[in-house]
């Protein structure tokens, strides 16, 4: 054990003491950062300015008012499911945002408006936001109404009012709130409704579709609503023709059940499947390297007259998987911390995947789970190791194995998050070299106790007959010199005495 | 009579068909340098693995420091393998304590015993250097330093003196001498006859992997038919004992000069004695040691004579 020790403490500094090891330990957090940063400052500005030029004078204030209303329900959603995310119900139970559901209702939206809007609902819960929240603000509009500028003429028809716009929709129009990029100009003619008008509708080049589609619908809304009443009916009743709307009630699982919870909770796990695909990937070529560099400057020798083969095999492992959980533990604290400092959607989002791992014996068959697969992969790189003279002989045995590691994987990462019992998952749950990521990726959905205990025997088995067999080959391949073929690789795996 | 430090008892080793070791038995005795001669592919590095436990006899039995061989052996034994390879991003001084660690000794005593010798190998200055800013010279000395780190009871050295330049060859012929005279029983496989020559008290001469001799210098000489250049009024040819008599130049009108060989234990007093009571007249009568380098082509050339 202390040969073993010592070869793993070697290990362990050798690599800790590289640049390229500190470089890729840095990676991971600073790219998070970094793309944390781009995603909250640098990401494109969401909201866009809009002119209408309404000679009819009947069309704007309906737009106008429906883009509000349209902005008004958006912040009623996403303030209900704040309210329900930090328990702030009891801060006025009979408010809209009180009740989840309450943006589907349009009365409930105008009550929800006529009470202050996303503003005041704001203003009236922030004091009563628990520390450790996140931070609750305004949600951004999306649309904003700007006059046209002074210098674009009105008066002189559709054309000139394009003409005059064209240059202006190339920059941002400023308004009290900031300024915000021209999405698009309109101009509805007098005679609007009349067969042969047509509002006209000028863009920057990078028109806001949502935009488009609503303006669309509140003129086709206004429109049908003026021939209802051209065509006899009474103002009132084309307006609640206009306004109504086909009642539904929508029924959905509590919070924390269903279908989508599937992929909410499977978030850790599988991020734990490509930490350890990354991890065992990174520093099984780094133990690669280091074998091929005591393999082919013959220093082996030397250290084969003081420990055992298997000594120094068991000490590489070690020492390399202390590197690979030293890697894991830092990305992981980065993790942590970035979630809980920030509060943000990233927290949000872990929560939950975090409270699916709820029992100490799922953490520990995690845990069994991530180091297994860790030593399967490494032995695979040490056995590659002790064939090569040189990093080229390397690649043209790791080309074809890391293929058949990745590949159904990835595969079956894409099959995990639609749900536990995908085929392909089920499958590779029961195929050893495999099993370490299949149940990773499963385990924060639910895996039956049967097949936990069941996969691991089979994976403790296959392990145990791994390290004998690509264990003789490290033993018979250390002196040796070339690249061996196939044949002689398999008939060193096949004989027990090989290397002795 | 102390037990042998290595002994090899009918030791065979295959590798598939071929056999690299064929039925050796040798023994060291405690004290002094034993040479391992042989040429290429004679035996001699898988003769050292497997006194290293590197490799296992295929057959036969070998003790080392009084047991089967075994890594319970390597806090006595100092190694220097033939390829010679270190930790390039290691320091001096991390690779030399590596090694005494491996060789079991605590971390303290192998810092205190790696300093010395860096000490003693002029290498002081260089305990922080990483080995890949070595020269080759400087590399191969640390190397040595591995080996000697644990003042080993035995020291096994493959080809110690390959790719080394003159002054080092030097060097490393003091530091296996003071080895020696420590008293380290230093063992090392050499295919260069000079330095056996220089460093030997007993050998070991290998060919195919069998035992073609064993013993001192001497008894290694003796085993050959002498030689003498000698000087004299006629052909030495037919004197007793004379197999063979090649004309040289000669010296001066009416003395002929002759590079004689004498048959298989013959002794070069018995000629000498023949040829004064015969009447036979002699100017000069040289006897010729025969060389290491002789005795090396005598018995693995016999051996490439029987073989083919």
């Amino acid at each position: 054990m202390r040969a073993v020790l010592l070869v793993a403490a070697r290990e362990f500094r050798q690599v800790i003491g590289t640049r390229g090891f500190w470089v890729m330990l840095l990676v991971v957090p600073l790219a998070l950062a970094v793309s944390g940063f781009a995603s909250s400052k640098l990401a494109p500005q969401r909201t866009s300015a809009y002119t209408i030029v309404d000679k009819s004078g009947r069309f704007a204030p309906e737009i106008d008012r429906r883009l509000e209303l349209g902005y008004q329900q958006n912040a009623l959603h996403r303030i209900s499911e704040y309210v329900a995310r930090w328990n702030l119900a009891a801060v006025d139970p009979q408010a809209p945002w009180a009740n989840p559901q309450a943006w589907l209702s349009d009365s409930e939206v105008e009550r929800f408006a006529a009470s202050g809007g996303a503003e005041g609902a704001v203003a009236r819960l922030r004091p009563h936001v628990p520390p450790g929240a996140a931070k609750l603000e305004v949600p951004e509009r999306y649309f904003i109404a700007v006059p046209p500028p002074a210098a674009v003429q009105t008066d002189k028809g559709p054309e000139a009012f394009g003409e005059g716009i064209a240059a202006t929709l190339q920059t941002d129009a400023v308004t009290p709130k900031g300024k915000f990029p021209y999405a698009l100009a309109v101009y509805i003619p007098q005679n609007y409704g009349q067969p042969g008008a047509t509002a006209r509708i000028w863009t920057s080049g990078r028109p806001d579709t949502g935009l488009l589609g609503e303006l669309r619908d509140d003129l086709t809304s206004a429109l049908r609503r003026q021939m209802l009443e051209r065509s006899g009916m009474p103002a009132e009743a084309a307006a609640q023709v206009q306004a109504s709307v086909a009642p539904i009630a929508v029924s959905e699982p509590p919070p924390g059940k269903g279908r989508s919870v599937i992929a909410t909770r499977s978030i850790v796990p599988i991020a734990l499947v490509y930490l350890l695909m990354l991890t065992a990937i990174t520093t099984g070529s780094m133990m690669l390297q280091g074998l091929v560099e005591e393999r082919s400057n013959k220093l082996i020798e030397s250290v084969l007259a003081c420990i055992k083969p298997d000594a120094l095999m068991q000490g590489k492992l070690l020492g390399l998987g202390a590197v690979g959980m030293a890697i894991i533990a830092v990305w992981a604290g980065c993790a942590a911390g970035a979630a809980f400092a920030f509060h943000g959607v990233t927290a949000d989002i872990l929560r939950p995947s975090l409270e699916a791992i709820d029992s100490g014996w799922l953490v520990l068959a995690m845990l069994f789970y991530f180091v297994s697969g860790y030593l399967i992969l490494s032995i695979v790189f040490l056995a590659i190791g002790s064939v090569s003279d040189s990093i080229q002989d390397a690649q043209s045995y790791l080309s074809p194995v890391l293929m058949l590691v990745m590949i159904p994987v990835i595969i079956m990462m894409q099959a995990a998050l639609r749900g536990p019992d995908e085929l392909i998952v089920q499958v590779l749950s029961w195929i050893p070299f495999y099993t370490p990521f299949a149940m990773l990726a499963r385990l924060g959905t639910g895996v039956s106790w049967p097949e936990i205990a069941g996969t691991s025997v089979l994976l403790l088995v296959f392990m145990a007959i791994e390290l004998v067999f690509l264990g003789r080959l490290f033993r018979a391949s250390l002196l040796g010199a070339g690249k061996p073929a196939w044949r002689e690789i398999f008939a060193k795996i096949r004989s027990p005495e090989a290397g002795r | 009579m102390s037990e042998p430090v290595i002994s090899f008892e009918r030791v065979t080793k295959r590798f598939g068909d071929l056999t690299a070791v064929d039925e050796l038995s040798f023994a060291v005795p405690a004290g002094g340098i034993f040479g391992f001669l042989g040429g290429n592919g004679a035996g001699k590095t898988t003769s050292l693995r497997m006194a290293l436990d590197i490799l296992a006899p295929t057959s036969g039995a070998i003790r080392v420091l009084g047991a089967a061989p075994s890594r319970e052996n390597a806090a006595a034994i100092g190694f220097l393998p033939e390829e010679r390879g270190l930790y390039r991003r290691m320091t001096v001084l991390d690779t030399i304590v590596y090694f005494a660690r491996l060789k079991r000794m605590e971390a303290g005593a192998a810092r205190k015993a790696a300093l010395q010798l860096l000490e003693r190998l002029d290498l002081a200055d260089r305990a922080k250097t990483p080995v890949v800013k070595l020269s080759k010279g400087l590399a191969q000395k640390v190397q040595v330093a591995t080996a000697l780190v644990n003042s080993p009871r035995l020291l096994l050295l493959d080809e110690p003196f390959s790719g080394l330049d003159p002054v080092n060859q030097g060097v490393l012929e003091e530091l296996v001498s003071e080895a020696a005279q420590g008293g380290a029983t230093v063992i090392f496989s050499t295919h260069v006859m000079q330095h056996a020559e220089r460093l030997c008290d007993r050998l070991l001469l290998l060919a195919k992997g069998r035992k073609a001799f064993e013993g001192t210098q001497e008894e290694a000489r003796q085993a050959l038919p002498s030689r003498l250049t000698l000087t004299a009024r006629s052909d030495p040819a037919a004197l007793p004992g004379v197999a063979e008599a090649i004309e040289l130049a000669s010296p001066e009108p009416g003395w002929r000069s002759f590079d004689v060989k004498l048959q298989p234990g013959m002794i070069p007093g018995s000629v000498l004695e023949h040829c004064t009571t015969h009447a036979f007249p002699l100017r000069e009568f040289n006897v010729r040691a025969p060389s290491l380098h002789e005795v090396f082509i005598h018995f693995v050339g016999a051996e490439k004579e029987t073989a083919s």
